[in-house]
């Protein structure tokens, strides 16, 4: 195997720069700005929405209203923890570390429409403040998936605004995610075609899919809703012929294809994490890429499962089928990835442990997911705090999980440095028992008869309430710590160097943070973004450090020559 | 029109865009011909939102029109939809027309297309003011006419942008001219598929 | 190279620990389910015995899954860990056909399974049963009630027709029914239940969680759901859907009793030992509304304990024993009300207040209270007689 490629054609080398703070606070076109302004203004909606939920958690240690005064008060919380979460966390983060790394991981220059990146950001904030400021005009507290006519008729003003700023929020989402499409179609260097990208390139891929096809659904739902509350229309006021299902049909159609928009992105970050971390050829490279694509379409045939309990009994049942097939397709990554680890050489560090917490925690909430998708037994425990668990489990012991394994992962390409290991190890620790005592006791809560969305509850459930509390709230303290390092290790941290996880994908192939285009000269993709334990990734890894430089990190006692693979058993 | 002809003329196009533009300059092009296509898929998906709307809202009554309602009249759309479909066809050929550098042939093929599209609009702006209030059946209509109309305006607006400064373009530099194109087939297309739901089912 | 000898012994020793760690996980799978406490709340139906069999079952699977999935994990993270300093790759394994094959077809037939039984218990809970009783339950923010129908068959005991008013006894002997509403849902043990359930403003769902069923509340629509009860006893009833600030105070009791009703399509006609249950509930209540009493503030406190309507939720009165905090205090309303605005005497307010709640708001309060109609074909209908007779109660509530 004498044909080695190098990263780069030679060349310059750039001395690494950071952005000014200024760059990052006024308008601009520059995919890896755009891309860190995505991932901060988002971080700062996730501390919004989680101190409502510290507020709701605290109103919930007693079985009787305390914190707030009323149950309105207490709707208006969850309403906009939910709203906020999914839409101005999740899913625009997602779309934020996307803008930074698909150009990178392709070796483009930018994505293909600079201005209209810079245009979908900024969206964000303007929609997001203005939701929030709902609280002033009567905030909207009908929960996040807004059912009329509680939602039409009997909320205030701020039930308008939440429709508006969504609706804005969609187009932000569709304008990304064209702008995705378009630059893995088209902007891919020479060599790399579709099934040589990185994985999280065609996890954006799938994701962008989804979002183009069903995101102009909610649009439709709300400008219903809008008109409905504000031009006197009666699409979901049944005494005037009016329809409640409906919003149900049109907003879930759109919604259960969200909530792969808000993993899918994460399933492609694992693949980058375990694969790199664990120093092996991800397993099964073409299953867990076409898997995403039968994920992306079975997605949009599910919808009514969130209906069970209102729809016309026949119809249940073909939603149950096609909500059980998904865990298929979902399968195949999840043993693909476990392929990966087997036999590897598993290196420890914060990015994959928390992508080994999302393996571990992801499957609890995926096989609730399956057992609230066999009919009898969602008929029990629908709206109940089994859902709430379920929901969490996926959202965050998977997405958010998976974004915390990406922070930890491409932090120090974004900044340069290292994010401290030790701080990242007790964030983990701290992280993943208080996650689980947080949401595991939560399917308990539901099977013993918990709704959801109530403020006042049987006083049986205090006891369990009251561990959920206290575990949340350590989930919430333990969010400082990750903030903290971030703070630190940008000031203190250790260099990172081009490339310090060694790792084959393009974005490592460029200076940390890469310089205004990326690259200099065009860069070469390696023919398998993780085709480790050859010798000629390894002489690829080693053009890397030649040109740029070794990292601090690890130790400079490292062997130079690979050694023979070892076999895993 | 042959088909032949216009498949031949777009390689044509290719080959001379390949020809005359730098490499960044194509890759830019080609990602606006992507981009505009990928929007087209993907802002139809709330046309058929609208589509199942309309259809799903029609379940709940015995009837459509509802029992007691009278059903649209149908002759004067049919028209504005035959003349929209014109349009269209206009608006290609005009496409075609500035590739070939024709821009006085270009010009006047725009002219009626974007003529026959403000006669569109007005006939549906006057359906939607005469058609008298019957619940369901009258909101839903109206809604739908007018969630297009607004498209219809945007951009027929770009069209009548684009027609002010034909000058400008010539067999290499016509994106705008095939954005808008582009973008009007969209309108019409969009059109058809709520004037199948709106009219004959 | 001994590689191949090592390989040859290492895969048949790779089989035998393949097949042990297979089945440490399946009885992982079925200890994890067997061992799970009941965490359901005590059976009530015959939905809920299938239901929680149908949990245990994919508890077993689930649990299986998630110890494959979690073991190798860990046993991952022990034995392939890197040691310090070593910053070699791992073997380059692209992939393996057999083995995805494999984690695609076994879990495909799992699914397929889980699906084929839960359309079986799915069936067996939603079919139709021979005589089925109708029960009406309406929904509303935020109360339920129980329609029950009063016809000339089905008087409470010791009263015949020659004791009613000459109107009521013209209705009942007209076939006309009457009825009364209930704040109570009434089951019997193996009395198959048909309830229809309709709602009088937003989207609320019907959930008895000790019978497993659940069955949303459509404004606009009729909706249905069938159990069969099989204990005794008395269980919540609780709203599983939003429906505004008092969704959370939205619940009812559903009574179970035992012994199978003597007359076919008589829903309230029962065995002769549950005479002393059918005094408790059915009898009184039957001839409070046969025998309305003469004076209205009587009456007003009748129509108000009743459960016809849902103020209780709501409000707060010692007298009547309610104890809500959504809307103001009802406690000296009767003094109060004629001091709120100028020129409206108490009666006129209270009158105002329920015809048309948005009117004026109490400081503090959100305009919350649903309108109560003078409209028969109106939702939240509430006769003029009715609130007369509110309104005089109402009145005597001074402080
Ligand atoms: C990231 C978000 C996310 C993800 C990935 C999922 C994944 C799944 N969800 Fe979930 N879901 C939500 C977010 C998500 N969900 C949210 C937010 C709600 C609540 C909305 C609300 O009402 O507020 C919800 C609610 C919800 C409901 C409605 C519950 C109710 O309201 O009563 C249902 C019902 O079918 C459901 C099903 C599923 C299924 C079958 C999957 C599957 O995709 C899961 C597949 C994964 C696995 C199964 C695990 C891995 C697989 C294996 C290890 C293979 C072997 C497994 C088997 C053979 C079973 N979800
Ligand atoms: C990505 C999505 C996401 C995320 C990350 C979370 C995170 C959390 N969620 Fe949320 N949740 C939803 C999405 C999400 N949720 C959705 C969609 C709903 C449904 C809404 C609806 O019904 O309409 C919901 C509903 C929901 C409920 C049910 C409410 C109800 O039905 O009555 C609960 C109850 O405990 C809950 C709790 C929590 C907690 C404790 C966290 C924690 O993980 C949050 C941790 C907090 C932080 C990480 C922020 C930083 C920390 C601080 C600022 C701490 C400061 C203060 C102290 C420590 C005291 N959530
Ligand atoms: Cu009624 Cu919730
Ligand atoms: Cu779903």
């Amino acid at each position: 195997m004498a044909t080695i490629t190098r990263p780069l054609p030679g060349g310059a080398r750039v001395d690494e720069h950071r952005p000014r703070l200024s760059e990052y606070l006024r308008w601009s076109v520059d995919h890896k700005i755009i891309g860190v302004q995505y991932m901060v203004t988002t971080f700062m909606f996730f501390i919004i929405g989680g101190s409502l939920a510290m507020l709701f958690r605290t109103e919930l240690l007693t079985p009787q209203l305390d914190l707030v005064q009323n149950g309105q008060q207490y709707n208006q919380l969850f309403t906009m923890h939910g709203t906020i979460m999914i839409f101005l966390w999740v899913i625009p983060f997602f779309a934020g570390l996307a803008n930074y790394l698909v150009p990178l991981m392709l070796g483009a220059k930018d994505m293909a429409f600079p201005w209209l990146n810079a245009f979908a950001f900024w969206i964000i904030p303007v929609a997001g403040v203005f939701m929030i400021s709902g609280w002033l005009a009567g905030q909207a507290e009908a929960g996040w998936t807004s059912y009329p006519p509680l939602s039409t008729l009997f909320s205030g003003d701020g039930q308008t605004m939440w429709a508006i700023s969504l609706h804005l929020l969609g187009i932000s989402s569709i304008l990304g995610a064209i702008n995705f499409i378009v630059t893995i179609k088209n902007m891919r260097p020479e060599g790399m075609g579709y099934f040589q990208m990185p994985l999280f390139v065609w996890a954006i891929l799938a994701t962008s899919i989804i979002v183009v096809m069903s995101t102009p659904f909610l649009a439709g739902a709300l400008t219903l809703m809008i008109l409905d509350r504000v031009a006197g229309t009666a699409f979901f006021n049944p005494a005037e012929g009016g329809d409640v299902l409906l919003w149900q049909n049109v907003f879930w159609f759109y919604s259960h294809p969200a909530v792969y928009i808000m993993v899918m992105p994460g399933f492609g970050i694992i693949s980058e994490v375990l694969s790199v971390h664990s120093r092996k050829p991800i397993f099964g490279y073409r299953a867990i890429a076409l898997s995403s694509m039968a994920i992306a379409l079975v997605g949009f045939t599910v919808w009514a499962h969130h209906m069970f309990t209102a729809l016309t009994p026949e119809l249940r049942i073909p939603f149950m089928i096609t909500s059980m097939i998904i865990a298929v397709p979902t399968g195949i990554k999840i043993f693909s990835w476990l392929g990966t680890l087997w036999g590897g050489k598993l290196h420890l560090r914060t990015a994959m442990l928390f992508g080994l917490g999302f393996l571990s925690m992801f499957v609890i909430g995926g096989i609730n997911g399956v057992m609230v998708a066999a009919v009898p037994f969602d008929i029990m425990v629908h709206d109940t705090y089994f859902v709430v668990s379920h929901l969490h489990f996926v959202l965050f012991g998977g997405s958010v999980f998976t974004i915390y394994a990406g922070i930890y992962h491409w932090f120090p390409k974004i900044t340069g440095r290292m994010l401290d290991e030790r701080l990242g190890k007790i964030h983990f620790w701290i992280t993943y028992p208080a996650f689980f005592f947080t949401f595991f006791p939560m399917n308990i809560l539901g099977m013993l008869g918990m709704p959801r969305r109530v403020a006042v509850y049987a006083p049986e459930f205090q006891t369990l309430n009251v561990i959920v509390s206290i575990s949340a709230f350590a989930l919430g303290i333990s969010t400082f710590i990750l903030i903290y390092n971030v703070f630190h290790s940008l000031a203190y941290g250790k260099r990172a160097g081009a490339n310090p996880w060694r790792a084959l994908t393009l974005e490592w192939a460029t200076t940390s943070p890469p310089p205004a285009h990326n690259f200099i000269g065009d860069p070469v993709p390696f023919k398998n973004p993780y085709g480790y334990g050859t010798e000629a990734a390894f002489a690829y890894v080693k053009a890397i450090e030649d040109h740029f430089g070794a990292p601090d990190e690890p130790p400079l006692t490292r062997e130079l020559t690979p050694k023979p693979a070892s076999s895993g058993d | 029109m042959s088909d032949g002809f216009s498949v031949n003329i777009m390689q044509q196009q290719h080959l001379l865009e390949q020809r005359e533009l730098s490499r960044d300059e194509l890759i830019a092009l080609q990602n606006k011909r992507t981009g505009v296509t990928v929007f087209q898929i993907s802002w139809i998906m709330a046309f058929v939102c609208l589509i199942v709307v309309n259809l799903q809202l029609r379940g709940d009554f015995a009837s459509w029109p509802p029992p007691g309602v009278e059903a649209l009249e149908k002759v004067l759309p049919t028209l504005a939809t035959v003349g929209l479909l014109v349009s269209m066809a206009l608006t290609r050929s005009g496409l075609k027309s500035i590739q070939r550098e024709q821009l006085s042939v270009f010009k006047s093929q725009w002219g009626v297309a974007i003529g026959l599209g403000a006669a569109f609009l007005a006939v549906m702006a006057f359906e939607w003011v005469t058609l008298p209030f019957s619940g369901q059946y009258s909101t839903v209509f109206r809604v739908m006419i007018a969630y297009h109309a607004i498209h219809t305006i945007v951009i027929g607006y770009i069209m009548i942008r684009v027609y002010r400064n034909a000058a400008n373009y010539d067999a290499v530099h016509n994106w705008a001219v095939e954005a808008a194109a582009k973008l009007w087939y969209f309108v019409t297309i969009a059109w058809v598929l709520f004037y199948v739901v709106i009219y004959l089912i | 190279m001994n590689q191949g000898n090592v390989n040859s012994n290492g895969r048949s020793m790779g089989m035998v620990w393949i097949i042990v760690a297979g089945l440490a996980i399946i009885l992982g799978g079925l200890l994890l389910s067997t061992l799970t406490p009941d965490l359901f709340p005590a059976q009530g139906s015959m939905q809920a015995q299938q239901t929680d069999e149908l949990f245990r079952f994919m508890l077993a699977i689930g649990g299986a899954i998630f110890l494959l999935v979690n073991g190798v994990l860990l046993f991952s993270v022990i034995r392939f860990r890197a040691r310090k300093g070593d910053i070699s790759d791992g073997p380059p394994i692209q992939g393996n056909t057999t083995l995805e094959f494999v984690w695609t077809v076994i879990p495909a037939i799992i699914v397929a399974v889980l699906t084929i039984y839960s359309y079986q218990v799915w069936t067996t809970n939603t079919a139709p049963q021979p005589n089925e009783k109708i029960v009406n339950v309406v929904g509303q923010r935020f109360a339920w009630s129980f329609n029950y129908d009063i016809t000339a068959d089905t008087l409470p005991e010791g009263v015949t027709l020659d004791d009613l008013s000459d109107d009521v006894r013209a209705q009942l002997a007209d076939g006309q029914v009457i009825s009364f509403s209930s704040p109570q849902l009434h089951t019997w043990v193996n009395q198959p239940i048909h309830a229809m359930l309709q709602t009088e403003d937003v989207n609320h769902a019907f959930w008895i969680p000790n019978m497993r069923i659940k069955q949303d509340l459509l404004a606009g629509r009729v909706t249905d759901i069938r159990f069969m009860p099989i204990e005794t006893g008395v269980s919540r009833i609780e709203c599983a859907e939003l429906c505004g600030p008092g969704h959370g105070d939205m619940a009812g009791k559903v009574v179970t009793v035992d012994g199978e009703p003597v007359l076919q399509g008589a829903w309230l006609v029962v065995h002769a030992d549950e005479q002393e249950y059918l005094r408790e509930f059915f009898d009184p209540e039957a001839k409070r509304v046969l025998f309305p009493p003469a004076d209205p503030v009587d009456l007003g406190r009748q129509i108000l304990t009743s459960g016809k309507y849902p103020c209780s939720t709501c409000h707060t009165n010692t007298e009547l024993g309610w104890s809500g905090n959504i809307g103001p205090n009802l406690n000296g309303v009767g003094s109060r009300a004629g001091n709120r605005i100028a020129g409206m005497t108490a009666a006129d307010y209270i009158h105002d207040s329920v015809r048309n709640p948005t009117h004026f708001i109490v400081p503090g309060f959100s305009p919350l209270m649903p309108q109560f109609n003078d409209d028969p074909s109106q939702s939240n209908y509430m006769p003029e007689s009715d609130l007369q007779a509110i309104i005089a109660f109402m009145l005597t509530q001074t402080q």
